[in-house]
Formats: structure tokens, sequence, C-alpha cells
């Protein structure tokens, strides 16, 4: 190829790229996924209409394909459906269609949901599923036949008030899944409250600044099925939010895992986990406010080790005007916000982010992000003429070190706009392609197929904890591959209200073979294990050794 | 707007000062500068100064020679000069006066007004320069009792009926103010109008109303003063930043000293990370008022973004001493002192953050109906 050719290859490339969409979406019609999230809207806008639904990927049943949750409304103290709402299980039948199961599951919920987190908290092998609530929550232990018991009194999780998402991680390394789970605010109960009108005469949805912020939870796994609250002593109970995200990580490298919370009109809250206490220190962290020392409004979180430096970066959504923040790790417990840079403030301006993902959707192994949008405010078109109600998708490539948008690439789907929730990842045809499902508030999930990284090599990680907590939140991977080293941290959480395809894909772009991966497990084993010349595209399962 | 109007003839008139000259070098430099070749005269009245360095009347002269060509530096300093020799000299004054007021030393210009208007107070042009001046300081008060009585022996002139009626309104007086507004909708749609009643609307929170009458301002009269400041603020309530500082960059070509102008663009260059010509506004916004909290506390956000940790941390305790309860700041201080390593003062400032924060979601709280 003669340098003129090549450079005419390197210009076209857009194009190409263009031509080929990077996600597919998959509609109902060929998914078989007919539910759809109804939000109760009423026209006294009760503000936990607007903050629904989230979604997950999880393998209920155990057969190595992805299945998924999706979380409905349901009857509250302001709102009583006429007919039955309910949460759906969708079982994948390995051919890209899905099939209802949730009666046959038992997990249709039951309260106005909100999220699911799901984790194998008993270390059974089997995940394990939470349903966050405006309301109660609901603990769905897996019975290992393809149903489930709601055991949430027993497990003594029967979280009031309002919560949003929530985290399965071992804060104290016993081996055990802990839970975190985010409140929003002071809300309901004996009173509703409202806003009064806005200029058009009508209720309008809240903004949460009216309402008393609330401490989030922090539940301890007692081993025998039983959890305890373990907030009191720690920071996270004097911590006043309005939760709305939430990621487990380890920002400093310590061992321990940390939490980065979200929340909207309040501060952000970073939960450093000091072994026997959780410090917030989200101010001297610089991830608390903007830039302008304003707080925002948070809403969906991640973490990931973004620039390939082996420590976490945090990314958190902002509602419009406010701009999205991606922030660098500094390696000191701080860190600074490089969204501009990453061209990620200029395309968030107008938008509201919700659920997001950092992921490496093409397997060339950088990080890429997406992010799922939507105004709050069904109105909002009435008093902004450029911000819209449904909003668009964004996706992130990383090159040369820096996120690019590069959305009008992405597909059809990106040039739609939806009312945008909860988001989460997975692979769903065990192709090493992470596909996408987005809860839409009011309107049927949107399922976009992963069409990215042909050519590109892969290896998918299922981690088996022994000593460790089962699924192996927490662990390090690190592998190499074409004299590129790269790190991994299996974080817990992240997105919002939502939760992702617990199996780990390394991209290793063109290289043709992986020289090795190195676990560092998760104490109490905090055992390394190194496994030279894996074998590449397809899954494998490292169990604890 | 008819105030403006006035104001340049007022400038006019001080070219037409008596002249007592004997000498023919002060003579040929009157001359030049009365048929209008002011870029000649200038260099005959530097000569003339060089042997007659106490030449009052030269010395104003070529201040006012130096403002027409835009040296308003220069006629600060020889106005200054002048005024030494002859410090109850109005002319020479309100000469000094307008190049403050073109210089952006907004608060000078107002205090040198003030003085004229002192000696002079049936003189209207005085009366309206004050009153701009002082619009433009947020002296919104200041503007009200100076009007006040004016409007009331002047009922029809309606720049009089714009200036005080817009003071009334930023001050939160819709009910006073409305009158004043009703007098200029009177003469039909025009561009004051709108502008007033947008501002109007945008006090009141009613932003998408107010962008209706903004746009229409600054359609019908685009140079109207404070308009397309006013179109830009309503443009970014409404979400529409990258409109709102194309309206403020049109602000700035009519009157670079636009104090809101300048804040909102850099604010919004701030946030676009164009830190350097964010910096620039500031500082010109400062010129128009030195002590202006949020433009300190900007300029300092830039000094923390660059690094410059000693410069920001002076000038947040500076501006958290002024403005115990500025939120904003002892969050940006407490920042700074943790990037300092002070971090018993990083914690001394969070605390107060903490308590602030408190007491402000106390009171949003409050705000709610229960139904």
């Amino acid at each position: 190829m003669t340098r003129r050719e090549w450079l005419a290859l390197v210009a076209a490339a857009p194009l190409l790229r263009g031509a080929s969409p990077i996600f597919e979406e998959v509609p109902p019609s060929a998914s078989g996924i007919t539910w759809v999230h109804d939000n109760a809207k009423s026209p006294e806008h009760f503000l936990p209409e607007a903050l629904g639904p989230g979604v997950a990927f999880l393998d209920y049943d155990n057969d190595g394909w992805m299945d998924l949750y999706l979380v409905n409304s349901g009857p509250s103290d302001f709102f009583h459906p006429k007919r039955p709402i309910r949460n759906a299980l969708y079982k994948n039948n390995r051919d890209g269609t899905f099939t209802d199961v949730t009666e046959k599951a038992g997990v249709p919920g039951g309260t106005f949901g909100m999220g699911a987190a799901v984790g194998d908290y008993d270390n059974d092998g089997w995940p394990d599923l939470f349903v966050t609530a405006y309301g109660n929550c609901t603990l769905y232990r897996n019975n290992r036949d393809g149903s489930f018991t709601d055991v949430t009194k027993k497990a003594g999780l029967e979280t009031p008030g309002w919560t949003t998402s929530a985290v399965w991680f071992d804060y104290d390394n016993d081996g055990r899944l802990d839970l975190f789970v985010c409140s929003f605010v002071d809300y309901g109960a004996a009173v509703m409250r409202s806003c009064g009108e806005n200029q058009l005469g009508k209720r309008f949805y809240c903004i949460p600044r009216f309402f008393k912020p609330t401490a989030s939870f922090l539940y301890h796994n007692n081993g025998d099925g039983t959890f305890s609250p373990a907030r009191a002593g720690t920071d996270i109970a004097t911590s006043l939010g309005k939760g709305l995200g939430v990621v487990a990580t380890d920002v400093n490298n310590d061992g321990r895992m940390d939490l980065f919370v979200s929340n909207d009109t309040v501060q952000n809250f970073l939960y450093l986990n000091r072994g026997k206490t959780f410090e917030e220190a989200s101010l001297p962290a610089e991830v608390a406010f903007s830039a302008g020392g304003q707080p925002r409004s948070g809403m969906g979180v991640d973490a990931a080790d973004v620039f390939n430096s082996g420590w976490q970066d945090l990314f958190v959504a902002n509602v419009d005007q406010e701009m999205f923040s991606l922030y660098r790790n500094q390696k000191n417990e701080s860190f600074r916000d490089v969204a501009h840079d990453n061209e990620v403030a200029q395309a968030t301006r107008l938008l509201s982010g919700w659920g997001l993902k950092f992921f490496d959707y093409d397997n060339d192994g950088a990080v890429d992000l997406i992010l799922a949008n939507g105004h709050p405010d069904d109105m909002i078109e009435n008093y902004s003429p450029t911000v819209k109600y449904a909003e668009p998708l964004l996706l992130f490539h990383q090159e040369s070190g820096k996120l690019r948008n590069v959305s009008a690439g992405a597909g059809p789907a990106f040039t739609r706009s939806y009312s945008a929730r909860g988001l989460a990842v997975g692979d769903l045809r065990n192709e090493g392609r992470l596909d996408v499902l987005i809860g839409v508030n009011g309107g049927p999930p949107v399922l976009l197929r992963n069409e990215s990284g042909a050519g590109n090599h892969w290896l998918g990680l299922k981690l088996e904890g022994v000593k460790c907590n089962r699924d192996a939140v927490g662990a390090r991977i690190r592998w190499s591959a074409a004299g590129v080293v790269r790190t991994r941290l299996k974080n817990g959480g992240g997105s919002y209200l939502s939760s992702h395809d617990p199996r780990e894909i390394l991209g290793i772009g063109k290289a043709e073979r992986i020289d090795w991966v190195e676990i560092t497990w998760p104490k109490p084993g905090a055992t390394v294990q190194r496994i030279q010349n894996p074998p590449i595209d397809r899954y494998l399962t490292i169990r604890e050794g | 707007m008819p105030a403006l109007g006035r104001r340049r003839a007022f400038l006019s008139l001080l070219l037409a000062l008596p002249l007592f000259a004997q000498d023919d070098l002060l003579r040929q430099a009157v001359t030049l500068h009365q048929s209008g070749n002011i870029p000649a005269a200038i260099p005959v009245y530097e000569k003339y100064l060089a042997a007659h360095p106490d030449s009052a009347m030269a010395l104003s002269n070529l201040g006012a020679a130096y403002a027409h060509v835009g040296r308003y530096d220069d006629a600060i300093v020889q106005c200054r000069r002048a005024l030494k020799l002859q410090p109850a000299n109005p002319p020479v004054q309100m000469n000094l006066g307008l190049a403050f007021y073109k210089t952006g030393q907004i608060d000078d210009a107002a205090a040198t007004f003030d003085k004229v208007h002192r000696a002079a107070p049936a003189e209207l042009q005085p009366i309206l320069l004050l009153g701009d001046c002082w619009l433009n300081m947020g002296a919104n008060k200041k503007v009200i009792d100076l009007l006040t009585p004016v409007a009331a022996q002047r009922p029809d002139d309606l720049a009089i009926a714009y200036m005080l009626g817009t003071a009334l309104i930023r001050d939160d007086q819709p009910t006073r103010g409305q009158p004043f507004v009703d007098r200029i909708l009177r003469n039909g749609d025009s561009a004051e109008a709108r502008l007033l009643l947008g501002t109007t609307k945008l006090q009141a929170g009613d932003n998408p109303a107010a962008l209706a009458d903004l746009a229409k301002a600054v359609e019908l009269n685009p140079r109207l003063p404070h308009a397309q400041s006013y179109y830009g603020q309503a443009l970014l309530r409404t979400g529409d930043p990258a409109h709102a500082a194309e309206a403020f960059r049109k602000a700035l070509a009519g009157n670079p000293y636009d104090f809101t102008a300048n804040l909102q663009l850099a604010i919004i260059l701030r946030e676009q990370e164009q830190m350097d010509e964010a910096r620039e506004f500031l500082r010109r916004a400062l010129r128009v008022r030195p002590d202006d909290i949020l433009v300190r506390f900007q300029l300092a956000a830039i000094e923390l973004h660059d690094g410059k940790l000693e410069t920001a941390r002076r000038d947040l305790e500076s501006i958290a001493k002024q403005a115990p309860t500025y939120t904003e700041a002892h969050i940006t201080l407490a920042t700074v002192y943790y990037r300092l390593q002070r971090k018993a003062d990083g914690d001394r400032e969070r605390e107060i953050v903490r308590k602030l924060t408190a007491e402000k979601q106390a009171k949003q709280a409050q705000g709610l109906n229960v139904k």
C-alpha cells in the first residue's frame, strides 16, 4: 500500500464506521420482550413516577446464558393500578429471543419498583436479586431451580423509604457480599408533597432540592442469610444525601472497596473504606461539587481504569446545563475533572444522564463509554427551547488515550431519542461482545445488539471466588497481549438502578494471543493466580485457587 | 436610547468652549479641533502644553481631543491635570467622567458625574449619565432616588421613564415600575418597551415569556443598550448557552463594559475551559464593579484551575471573609487548602460548608406545599 492509499483509507475511516452500525436495535418483535414500563404518570406528578426503571443482566438458571430482569412501578401510597403491574424476568432462549418466566420464577415485585442489584450473597453459585423501590425493598433468594423466594423480612432487609441504586460488595473482606442501598429523599409517608404549579398552571415533578435529604443504608452480611445494619459509626450514617447512583470500587488501591455515590441537588459522596469505618472524603477528593463549587444533580455513576493507569477513574452524569464529569484519578485520593478534554462536557451540556457504563465495546483493549439520557421533567420543552424530554444516547470510543464522541456513527438507535433511565451491559450471545439494555420511563426497553469489534480478539472470564466472595467483586485482573499490560478491577454496581453481566471480557484487539492473565483475588484469600497463554475468543471459568 | 443621544450632545458642547487664548499655537490647535480635524489638533496642543504646562484650557481641550480619538486613558490624565488647576470646572469634570465611563471605570465615572450633578442639579445630562452609571453598578435604589423627582417634573421624558422603570424592575418593585413601562408602551411597540417587559418577566422568573420579549427587543433594535445582555440572560436561563454567548458578545461589541455580559460570558467560557478569554472578560467586569464578589470568585476559580494555589487562596480567603455565607467560596477555598496539604484549614472550611448547606436545605424544604 502506498502512503497515498494509506492516507485515503485513514480519511475514509469515519465513513466506513458510519456505514456499519456499532449497535443495532433489536425490536420487541424480534426479541420477544413485550414488557413495557408503566411509570404511573398522573396529573399530580408524583416524583417517583419520573425515576424508573432499572434493568439487570443475570444468569438466573445458571445455564451459561445471560437472562434479563426489568423493574416496574407498582402499588404505593399514591398509585393504585387498575390492572396488575409487575416486573419481568426474561429467559434467554439462546437464539436471540427471550421468554417471560416471571411468574414461574416468582419475581414479580409488588411495590413501586426502582432498580435491581444482582449478587450471590449466600455464595452458593446462584445469583440472588435485590429490588429497590419507593416502599419496601425485596430480596429474592435464588432457589437453584429456576425460582426465587422472597426472603426480605427474614434477611432483615425491609429497607424503608425511597431507595434507588444498590450494590453488592464485600466491604470487610470476610468473603461475603454486603449491601449498600442508596436512599433518595424523604418523600410521601403520611403526606404527599407537591411544589405547586408551574408556569403552565400544572403540577410538575418537583426538583429534589425541595425534599429533605436522607442517609443511605449499609448492611453487613452475617453469613447465615441475615444482614445487620452497619452504617452506624461511619460517615454513611451522618452524610445526608439524595442518592441515585452508586459504584463500589477501590480508588486508592488499598484492597478495600470504597463507594462513590451520586446525589441529586446536593454534593456527591466518596466513602473511603478505612477498614473499620467509612470516611466521607468527596470534597478533598474534588468529586463533590462542580468546578464552580456548586452541587449538581448527580444521577448515574461508574468507575473504571479508563486511562490504563492502574487506578480507578470515576464518572457522574448530571442534569442539563451542569455537564457530566469524568474524574481522573490523581493517585492520591483526589481527582481532576477531565470531561472537557474527552468531549464529554461538550456533548452533555443539554442532556440529563442516568444509566451509563464504561466498557470496551469493540474489544480493542481500551475503555469506552455509553450514556443513556432523558430529562426528568416531561414539560421541560415548554420552558426551555433547547432541552428535550426525550434525549439521544451517547457513545464514546477511546482513541489515543482520549474519549471521542462517536454517537453519530453508532447506529440508528443513536439518532433517536428516549426517556432513558437504567442501563446495563452484558453478552447475550456469548460471542464476547457486550450488548446493552436500556430501561425507558413509561415505555418498552431498548435492546442494543453489539455489532462492533469484528476481527478483534477477546477472552471472557467468569471468576469464581472460594475464600473471597463467590462473585469475586473486588478482584483485580491484569493481562498482557502484544506487549501491552492492562488492568481491570471487578467493580460492584455502576450505572443507575441497574446490574451488569458479572463476567469480564478482556479485549486484546488484533493480538492473536494473550501472554498471561493474572488474577489478584480479594481478601480474605488475596492470592495471586496467573494463567499463561490462556485460550482466546471464548469464556473461561477461573476458580480461586 | 434617548439618554445616549443626549450624552453625545453634551460632548459636542465641550468643544465649543469660549476661547481666550492669545497664543497662535493654541489658536491653531483650537481651530483644527473645532473644524473636526482632531488628529491634527492633538500634536499642536501637545506642543503648546510643552511650553505652557499650566494652561487649564489647553489641558482640558487636549483631554477632549484624546477622548474623541479613543485615547481615554490619556484623556483622563489631561483632565485630571486640568482639574488640579481649576477644581470647579464642570465641563472638564464631564469630560473626565465620560473618559472614565468609556474605559469601564464606572464607579469613578459615577463619582465624577455626581460632583457635576451636585454643582448643577438642574442639568439633565449629568443626571442621565449618573443614573446610567448607577444602573451599571447595580445601584438601583440610588437611581430610583435620583430619578423619581425628575420623572415627576418631566412626565413626558421617555428617557427618564425608561431608566427609572428599569431601576424599579431590577429592584424588584414591579408595581412601581409598571406605570413607567406603560408610559413607554403608549408610544407603540418599541425595543425599549420590549426590553422593559422582558426584564420584568425575567425578574419574575417567567423565562420563556421574557425570552420572547427580549428576542423582539433585539430584533427591533440590536444596539439598544442592555438589550443583548438581557437577551443573553434569558437564553441562558432557558438552557441555550451557545446563543447566550453570542448575545453577550454582541452586547459587549456595543458596550465593552456591560457588567453582566462580561460576567456571564466569562462563566460560559470558564465552563468551556477557555480560561484566558474568560479571565479577560472578568477583568473588564471588575473595572465596572471593582469589588464584585461574583467576579472575584470566578477569577479565583480560574486561578485554581491554573494551579496558582497561593493566589487563589489569598483571593478566596478575602472573598470568604467579606461574604461569610458564600458557600461556593468556602467549597473552593477548602479545595485549595487540601491541595496545599493544609488539611486542618480544609476541614474547617468543609465544616462551614456543611453548616451552610444544612441551613440552605432546611429553608428549601420549608418551601414545599403539603397536600
